[in-house]
Order: C-alpha cells, then sequence, then structure tokens
C-alpha cells in the first residue's frame, strides 16, 4: 500500500512522550512529506534564481562581502600592531564566512517562512516543519555553490588540503543541525509573536561580532577565548578554520603560548559542546514546533 | 467489504472547538502578562471558557461511511468552514475525537499554494506535493490535468500572468485529480465561466457517486440536494437538525425566514393558520386549495393589510412563486378576523414545495412578519414535461405560402 502516503489515521489519544512525538515528526511527517520538502526547496531555490540580475553570483555575494569586510577589519589590526595581513588569515575568514552567511540567510527566510506562507497554513494541512526546514535547504544551496568556489579558491591563498580536512563533512552537518533547529524555533516564534523577526534582525546584524568570524577567540586571551567559544556556532566554525586552513586534527588540542601566557585555542571538548548544541537544539526545537503546531492556524 | 474498520470513513465525535474573540496576543510584549496570570491560576483551564471565548462548535457528532455523502448546511458564521478545518486537520478540537481512516482529498481553496513567479508546470508539481501526491503519481496525472484546466498553451507561462479564471481552473484540476479515499468539498463548485462550473460540477458528481464517503459544505442548497444522501443543519456550532437534505434544506429555509423579522415594525396584520385543504398527494399540473386564517388591526390603509404568498421548491431553496394577495385577488376586510382560500395551480416538476405567508414591507425590503408554511408533495401527473416549470406550451405547424418561400 504505497498509496497511503496521506493515511490520516489519527491515534487515540495517549500521554505525550518525547519519543513518541519525535517518531511522530520523523516518520509519519517529515518521511511521508519529504517530496513536498524537495518541491518546495525546489520552488525556494527557483525564485530566488528567476528574474534574477546576478544569477549564481548572488550565492558566493554574501560570504565575499564577510571577507571583504574581515580584510578590512583585520587590516586596521595589523597596521595599528605594526604587522601585515597573512593570506592564511583570509582563508581562515573565508572558510568561516561561508557558514556564517548560510546562518544568516537560512534564519532569515525561516522566521518569515510561516507567516510568509499564510494562505497555505491556514487552508491546506501539510506537515508545517518543511517549511522553515525547506528554507534552509534552499539556502544550503547557495552555499553548496559557495563552498565550491572557497573550495577552489583557497590553494590560490596558500592552502593546502590535508588529511584533516576530512572533518568538514561532519562539522557541516552539525552547522546545518543549528541552523534548522534555530530555523524551526524562530519560525515558530514568529508565528506566534511578530516582534521576534525584528529581534532576529537585530541579532543577525551584530551576531557577526560575537561569533568568531573576522577574528580568531584566542585573540581575546584565555578567558576571552572560552566565553566566546559559549557560540554555539563559534566551536563548529574555528573547527572548520583549524581542519581545512591550519591542517589540525580536532582530536588533539591545541594551546598557544603567546606573550601573555597560553591560550587554549582548541580542545576536543569544543567540538563535543557544539555537536550537543546542534542535536539537543534541533530535537528541542522540534518538539517545541510539534506541539504547538495544532494551534498555527488559528494565530496566524 | 472485507473489513468493515478498515474502510475509509469520516467520523467527527463530539467535537467541540472553542475560539476568542478579539485579538490574541501578537507580541512578546503581551505574552508575559498572560503567563504571569495563567501561573497565578486565574485563567481557566484550557478546555473551560473564559472571558473572550466562544464555541465555535459545540458537540458535533456524525459519520460517514462508503457510498454516503453528508452535506452540511446552515448559516454564515454556524460553523461550517470551522468543520471543514477540523477535517482537514488545519484545526484540532478542544474537546472530542475527529478522524479520517483513509487519504483524504479536499477541495477546499484549491490554489492557494500557487506561487506567481512559477509557471504553471512548477505550480502543478508544488500544489501537488502540498496536497499529498507523490511526484511519479504528478507525473501520470500531468497531461489530463492540464487538459482538464484547459491551460496547455499556457502551462509554461508564469502563473501571475494568468487570469483569475485560469488559475482557478488550474487549482481546481490539480484538487480534482487526487484519487481519494474520502472526500470533504468546501464551496469551490463555481470555479471558471459557466461551462467550466459544469465541467467541475460533473467531475465533483463523478466522485461523489464513486462510492467514497464524501463531506459537502455549501450554499448552494441545489448542490447538497443533488449530491447528498444526507444533510447536517447547523445552527451556531450546534446540530440543529439531521435526516435528508430535504428535511434539513426545509428546516433551514424555515429557521432563515423566522430569522429576524423586522424588529420595531407592527403590522396591521397577523397570521393563524394555514393549512392544505386538497388531499395529497398533489399531481403535477392540478390545483391545490390552502386555507389561512388571521386577523387585521383595524384602522390600518389598506397596504398594510396586504400580504406575500411564495412558494419554493424545498430541495434547492429557490423561490419559484411570489404574489401579493392583492395580485391573487384577495381583497381583504377593513378589520377583524379573516379566512381566506387560496387556490394554486400547481404547473411545476415533481418534488417538495412549500407555501409561506409573510408581511413584506417595501420600504426597508424585509419581512415584517413570518407567517406560517406548509408543504405539499407534487408527484407526476397528466403533465409530462422536463425542467421545473409547466409553461402551458401550444405549438401548432403553420402551413408554407408560396409568398414566404419566393420572399428568400
Amino acid at each position: 500500500m504505497s498509496d497511503l502516503v496521506l493515511a490520516r489515521d489519527v491515534p487515540p489519544p495517549q500521554r505525550r512522550s518525547l519519543l513518541r512525538d519525535l517518531r511522530e515528526i520523523a516518520v509519519d511527517e517529515l518521511w511521508k512529506y519529504r517530496e513536498l520538502l524537495y518541491e518546495l526547496t525546489l520552488r525556494d531555490v527557483r525564485i530566488r534564481y528567476k528574474q534574477a540580475v546576478m544569477g549564481f553570483a548572488w550565492a558566493i555575494l554574501m560570504p565575499t562581502l564577510i571577507v571583504a569586510a574581515g580584510t578590512l577589519v583585520r587590516f586596521a589590526m595589523a597596521y595599528m600592531s605594526g604587522g601585515h595581513v597573512a593570506r592564511d588569515v583570509i582563508a581562515g575568514m573565508a572558510v568561516k564566512a561561508l557558514p556564517w552567511a548560510f546562518f544568516v540567510g537560512a534564519i532569515g527566510f525561516a522566521t518569515s517562512s510561516l507567516t510568509g506562507n499564510l494562505p497555505l497554513v491556514s487552508k491546506i494541512y501539510f506537515p508545517r516543519e518543511v517549511l522553515p526546514l525547506s528554507a534552509t535547504f534552499a539556502q544550503s544551496f547557495d552555499s553548496t555553490i559557495g563552498a565550491i568556489t572557497v573550495g577552489v579558491a583557497l590553494p590560490f591563498l596558500g592552502v593546502h588540503y590535508g588529511l584533516t580536512a576530512l572533518w568538514v563533512p561532519l562539522l557541516a552537518v552539525l552547522i546545518f543541525c543549528v541552523t534548522a533547529g534555530a530555523a524551526l524555533f524562530l519560525g515558530c516564534a514568529n508565528l506566534f509573536f511578530r516582534d521576534v523577526k525584528y529581534i532576529v534582525q537585530v541579532l543577525l546584524t551584530f551576531g557577526i561580532f560575537f561569533t568568531p568570524v573576522f577574528f580568531e577567540p584566542r585573540m581575546f586571551g584565555p578567558l576571552g577565548a572560552r566565553l566566546m567559544m559559549l557560540n554555539p556556532l563559534a566551536p563548529l566554525l574555528e573547527g572548520l578554520r583549524l581542519s581545512v586552513v591550519e591542517g589540525h586534527n580536532l582530536l588533539e588540542p591545541l594551546v598557544l603560548v603567546g606573550n601573555k601566557g597560553a591560550v587554549v585555542a582548541w580542545s576536543p571538548w569544543y567540538l563535543a559542546y557544539g555537536a550537543t548544541w546542534a542535536v539537543v537544539g534541533l530535537i528541542v526545537s522540534m518538539l517545541v514546533f510539534h506541539r504547538t503546531e495544532g494551534k498555527f492556524a488559528e494565530y496566524v | 467489504m472485507s473489513d468493515l474498520t478498515d474502510a475509509p470513513r469520516i467520523e467527527f465525535d463530539h467535537v467541540w472547538k472553542k475560539f476568542a474573540r478579539g485579538e490574541l496576543h501578537d507580541s512578546l510584549r503581551d505574552l508575559v502578562p498572560a503567563t504571569v496570570r495563567r501561573l497565578a491560576g486565574r485563567m481557566p483551564p484550557r478546555d473551560e471558557l473564559s472571558g473572550e471565548e466562544f464555541w465555535a462548535v459545540s458537540d458535533v457528532s456524525f459519520e460517514v461511511g462508503p457510498g454516503e455523502a453528508l452535506g452540511i448546511l446552515g448559516p454564515n458564521g454556524a460553523g461550517k468552514s470551522t468543520i471543514l478545518k477540523l477535517l482537514t486537520r488545519i484545526l484540532v478540537p478542544t474537546r472530542g475525537q475527529c478522524s479520517i481512516t483513509g487519504r483524504a482529498g479536499a477541495l477546499i481553496e484549491v490554489a492557494a499554494g500557487f506561487h506567481p513567479d512559477l509557471t504553471g508546470r512548477e505550480n502543478v508539481f508544488l500544489q501537488g506535493a502540498i496536497l499529498g501526491m507523490k511526484r511519479r503519481e504528478i507525473r501520470s496525472r500531468f497531461d489530463e490535468i492540464v487538459s482538464f484546466a484547459e491551460i496547455e498553451a499556457f502551462i509554461d507561462t508564469p502563473v501571475k500572468r494568468y487570469s483569475n479564471g485560469m488559475n482557478a481552473r488550474l487549482g481546481f484540476a490539480i484538487a480534482a485529480h487526487i484519487s481519494p479515499d474520502v472526500l470533504v468539498i468546501d464551496e469551490v463548485l463555481s470555479v471558471g465561466d459557466l461551462r467550466f462550473q459544469q465541467k467541475a460540477f460533473d467531475r465533483i458528481q463523478e466522485m461523489c457517486t464513486s462510492g467514497i464517503p464524501v463531506v459537502l459544505v455549501s450554499h448552494q442548497l441545489e448542490r447538497i440536494a443533488s449530491l447528498c444522501t444526507h444533510a447536517l443543519l447547523l445552527e451556531r456550532g450546534r446540530v440543529a437538525k439531521r435526516g435528508t437534505p430535504t428535511e434539513c434544506i426545509e428546516a433551514y429555509l424555515e429557521s432563515s425566514r423566522n430569522g429576524d423579522p423586522g424588529a420595531g415594525h407592527t403590522s396591521g396584520l397577523t397570521f393563524d393558520a394555514l393549512s392544505l385543504e386538497s388531499p395529497l398527494p398533489v399531481r403535477s399540473g392540478e390545483r391545490a386549495h390552502f386555507r389561512l386564517s388571521g386577523a387585521v388591526a383595524h384602522g390600518g390603509d389598506e397596504a398594510s393589510r396586504d400580504f406575500t404568498l411564495r412558494v419554493r421548491a424545498l430541495s434547492t431553496g429557490r423561490l419559484i412563486f411570489s404574489a401579493s394577495a392583492q395580485d391573487c385577488g384577495a381583497s381583504m376586510p377593513a378589520g377583524g378576523p379573516f379566512e381566506v382560500d387560496v387556490e394554486l395551480q400547481f404547473n411545476v416538476a415533481p418534488g417538495v414545495y412549500g407555501l409561506e405567508l409573510a408581511v413584506w414591507d417595501a420600504e426597508t425590503r424585509r419581512d415584517v412578519v413570518s407567517g406560517p408554511g406548509v408543504t405539499v408533495q407534487v408527484e407526476t401527473g397528466a403533465l409530462t414535461f422536463s425542467g421545473t416549470s409547466h409553461l402551458l406550451p401550444r405549438a401548432r405547424v403553420l402551413p408554407v405560402t408560396k409568398a414566404a418561400g419566393a420572399s428568400r
């Protein structure tokens, strides 16, 4: 009975449990509606490139601007301390600019994905998770183009790919999870409270100063580095830079000794911390989303 | 029917749904005081009513099995749309259970998922996926959908350049090509031009009579009368009547007639009783006599003493005859009780008809007094014709003259 895709058997009321809810989300909603997720992602990608003057250049515009801004900042810092901006600094920023652009883009689209599809949400049933998730997937399409571009450009900035670059897929998945979790939570929050959109805008604008994109956490000293790493994206972005640009194995700690003392630039625990955020954040967001879903049509 | 529990069906079991009047809190600023109140225990439990809340649907139950088609009718605000949304899982009941066994198809707001920048083709796949169809399923029906919508030439044009009619036709065609186990239909029956409406209606009829359970919500009483096997009349969220479509339409017309007689208006005329004097059933083309009684207050002018006779086809609710007592030749007494004999010739097709009395105010264009009504069953008789009314035709063959032939 492959045709029972739409089977809407409402089970008898049972007490809700985390596992039952998660199974419902994964099996009854996302798996059965995977083609809808695909179609909506396709829609978002198509409308982004239709009647667009930039075409695929759009995909690398945002990361390029971030790197340009970062280079400017680092140049000023280097000038004041009498040094110069090394090529691997720019390479490191390029590696981190891409996921940051992905996060900003996905969250921006996902936050208004439910309110922006009002006629759908109030007229037709389908698991609403697919709306913020398709916004996230559509952004990953852009970021994939960006990643290929950066991948080609890095050797020109003096980067030699080593075995440690194999960390990239895992880190990419974790970054996707953090983003998807935030996308679900914020999309749902914005449906109930319309001012969430503005809060998110402000946070995304200033978020780059609280996330290590232009700089490395170790530049803030031993305590500052730890505080900066509290940002769930920080260990994931730093992990990318260390594994790709510096060829560091993320299972080994990295302690740098400077003239102001030793700073822990990396510890495997950072990776564990980032991964925990990604997984737990995604699960919690899904549960929150799932449990408020029934009220969407009334509040939208 | 191997197993009845597996047969597709629609069940609505003591469903309650509450809504709140006014605004829900829409910004975080409002949430905080509301949460504090809830925590302080000042809010009632979630399934009871508080201040601004009301039951949009209260204690509604019904079941629709294979081969059945349920029509839901009622005035605006009776809860029809809410029931549809509960059925299609857009809303969740506050209390009670609502379930659909099998794959549900819904003919509601059919073009809701269209994106203006995408082409017709892209939108067919998108909308199909939203309605729960598989890609391969859509691909196999794609040509059928496009030719049903009659937009073959424009299928690769962005939908924003479509006319409203094309948009609606394509939306309907997609929704009408899911093969559902159960079907929920909103008033989408009036899509496109007259010809397409007929085509859409035929398609709906085809789906309705294919033996799957159907729920149909409509203001078009004729549709309910012709498509449904039974019906349900809703009033302010409650079931006011359930029975055959004709019974419910009758009750609906009755209640909307008594709904709101012009407040504050006084009339010089009151009705006591109305009865059919002739034996039932009346045969098509025969005359029937009615007796009505009432009283006229002294001192009114002639217009204040007049009243209106109306006949409706109860299967559809359509008014087929209306005339004032004066037009019928009755001049009412200047005061005191009266009794009137009314004779009507039923030159109509077999069916159920209702005679109603009312005092109509030409200024406000409303009924000032709604009088009693009586139901008349009309059966096949001497007149043979199809259609709704017999126009007493006379036709004779004319001789062809030479002059007429030459003038050509």
